[in-house]
This record gives structure tokens, sequence and C-alpha cells, in this order.
């Protein structure tokens, strides 16, 4: 029998609520001191991955997250029974803790915003073109076209840039007065100006709609996504350390 | 069962994949499993704490997805 598992808990109680995992068996929790670890029994080894698989973990994870502080561990964490869970709750237990701590009453929020960058650049290009932004081309050059046109290029990449770093500041400067931390990808794509997540207190996830809605509003434009509250998905750290775990009858050596 | 939830969120099926799939804890990212004292290393896979008997089922079962691949 496997364990099936969805994250670590800030509870060491049984799991009141009736909630069932990949093969309709019960969730329950697996106390380790103070906190625990959620898990689902499974007869299969390995469970399919499929849209309706990750609907339903990521389900589980949301009902749970209702009542506890949890960190979700990442999809198809698979144990091969409660020595190992507990093995490996013996290692992870501080940086468990810590997180615990660190997350408790806070939610994640995720920002994506894309802007028009076909656009931005066409006027860029225009606005180059009137002639002031002319790049000198050093004398006996062989291919002065050529030499030309990627330098206009890299400029125009370089202006391209910098417009995106302004207006992602500007974003960010009005999230981050109501984040506790934030994780930011910029310029993923070309279109793909921002993709941000925020860790909001629980009791500002009301002021940090009303400030999306209000940069969503002063960027006629840009198309914006919004999403949440979700478990912190982004916000746990977990530093690796190099242990060994004996569990009786198996030999498992986890380099971390 | 999962659309009460995420539904009312407003969310897209990708926000959902890139948290549930590419996020949270992982406990381990290499396993190392000894078997007669030679170390047989399995890269990249997703998260697995298994036992050499498991591990020998998974390497018979059929892959499905990327996800699925134990080695």
């Amino acid at each position: 029998m496997t364990l099936y598992t969805y994250g670590i808990i800030d509870s060491s109680d049984q799991i009141k609520e009736s909630i069932y995992g990949p093969e309709g068996s019960g969730v329950y929790n697996i106390p380790y001191c103070d906190i625990g670890v959620v898990v689902a029994e499974l007869n299969e080894p390995v469970q399919n991955v499929s849209k309706s698989s990750v609907l339903a973990h990521e389900e589980v994870i949301e009902r749970l997250m209702e009542h506890f502080t949890i960190l979700p561990v990442k999809f198809h964490t698979v144990f091969d029974g409660r020595n190992s869970i507990l093995s490996m709750m013996q290692s992870y237990y501080k940086h468990f803790k810590d997180n615990l701590n660190r997350l408790r009453d806070k939610v994640e929020f995720g920002i994506k915003v894309i802007w028009p960058a076909d656009k931005i650049k066409k006027s860029i290009r225009n606005s180059r073109k009137k002639g002031e932004h002319e790049m000198p081309i050093p004398d006996g050059s062989l291919n002065k076209n050529f030499v030309r046109k990627k330098l206009e290029k890299y400029k125009i990449n370089e202006e391209f840039e910098q417009k995106a770093y302004k207006f992602i500041n500007v974003m960010d400067i009005f999230f981050s007065k109501f984040a506790a931390e934030k994780v930011l990808k910029k310029l993923k794509t070309e279109n793909l100006l921002l993709d941000a997540a925020y860790l909001i207190d629980k009791d500002r996830q009301a002021d940090f709609k009303k400030a999306f809605e209000h940069i969503k509003n002063a960027h006629t434009g840009f198309k914006f996504l919004f999403s949440g509250p979700w478990p912190p998905y982004n916000f746990v750290i977990c530093r690796r350390k190099v242990s060994y775990l004996k569990i009786p009858n198996k030999k498992i050596c986890l380099i971390k | 069962m999962h659309n009460v939830a995420i539904k009312s969120k407003e969310v897209t099926l990708l926000e959902v994949l890139d948290r549930v799939l590419n996020k949270g804890v992982v406990v381990s990212g290499d396993i190392v499993i000894s078997v007669a004292d030679v170390d047989l290393i399995y890269l990249g896979l997703k998260v697995l704490l298994s036992s050499v008997e498991t591990m020998e089922q998974l390497r018979g079962s059929p892959f499905v997805g990327p996800m699925q691949e134990a080695t």
C-alpha cells in the first residue's frame, strides 16, 4: 500500500471533514509532533496524470486550506508507507514548522499581465525612425547595413525592456503595499509582461483585490489575469540537506 | 467533485496546472536506491519515496505521460 501525499498541515488532529482521495479512500492526517502529513491510501503504485486528477488534487488541498495552514506537496508525491513518512518528517520537521509559522493566515494570489508587445515595439521603432536615434557606424565597416540593423535591433530591444521594467515597477510598488512576500517573473515572453505571485494576509485580501482593480483600470490595452486565493505554492522554502534514511528492510538514500 | 472552489475563483486550467504540477514542497529531487550495494540513480524523478519493490513495480508499469516516468 502506498500513501499519496497532499500536504503538511499545522495540526496533529484528525481531519473531521469527509474528504476523499484518488481511489475514493478517505483522506487522513498522519501526525508528527504538533504538525501532520495529509495522505490518502493507494492500492495502485502510480495514478494516471489527467486533467481530472490534477483538479481533484487541488480540490483536496483547497478544502484543507479552509481549516489549516498547508504546505502543498508537489503533485504525485508518493510514499511506500507510514514509516517512510515519519522518517521524512523527522528530517524535515524544522523546515516545515518554520514554513508553517511564516505562512500562517496567508494566501497566495497570482497576477499575469499581458501587454501588446508588437504595438510597443512598433511605436519604439517609429519614434527612432524620426532620425534622432541614428546609430553612428564606424568608418571602414564592410557591411554598414548589417551592422546598422543589428545595432538598431539591439537598441529597440533595450528600450522595450526599459519600458517593460518601468511598467512592472509601477505595478509592483502598488501591489507590494499589501503583500508580505512576492515572486516576480518579468518578461517571460515578449507578451507576458509580468507573471507574479503575491503572498497576502488573509485579512488584507479585499485591499489587494481593490489594488488590482485600480491597476487594471489604469492600464487599458493590457490584459490582466487574477487568480486566488491559492495555498502558498510559490512561497514554501525548503532548503535541502543531506540525510540518510534507514528504514527496516529497505535501503533508501536521499540526496538532497 | 472538483468544481466549487476552483470555478468560483475564475481561474483557468493553466493556472491550476502551473501550481499543482510545478510547485509545492519537494521532499527530495533525486533518489538513490541501493540494490546489493549497487546504487541505481533515478534522476528527475517526480518526487517519489519508495521501496525497491515498489520501484521495480513502477519500472514495469506502462508510462502514460512524462509525470509518470520513473527513470
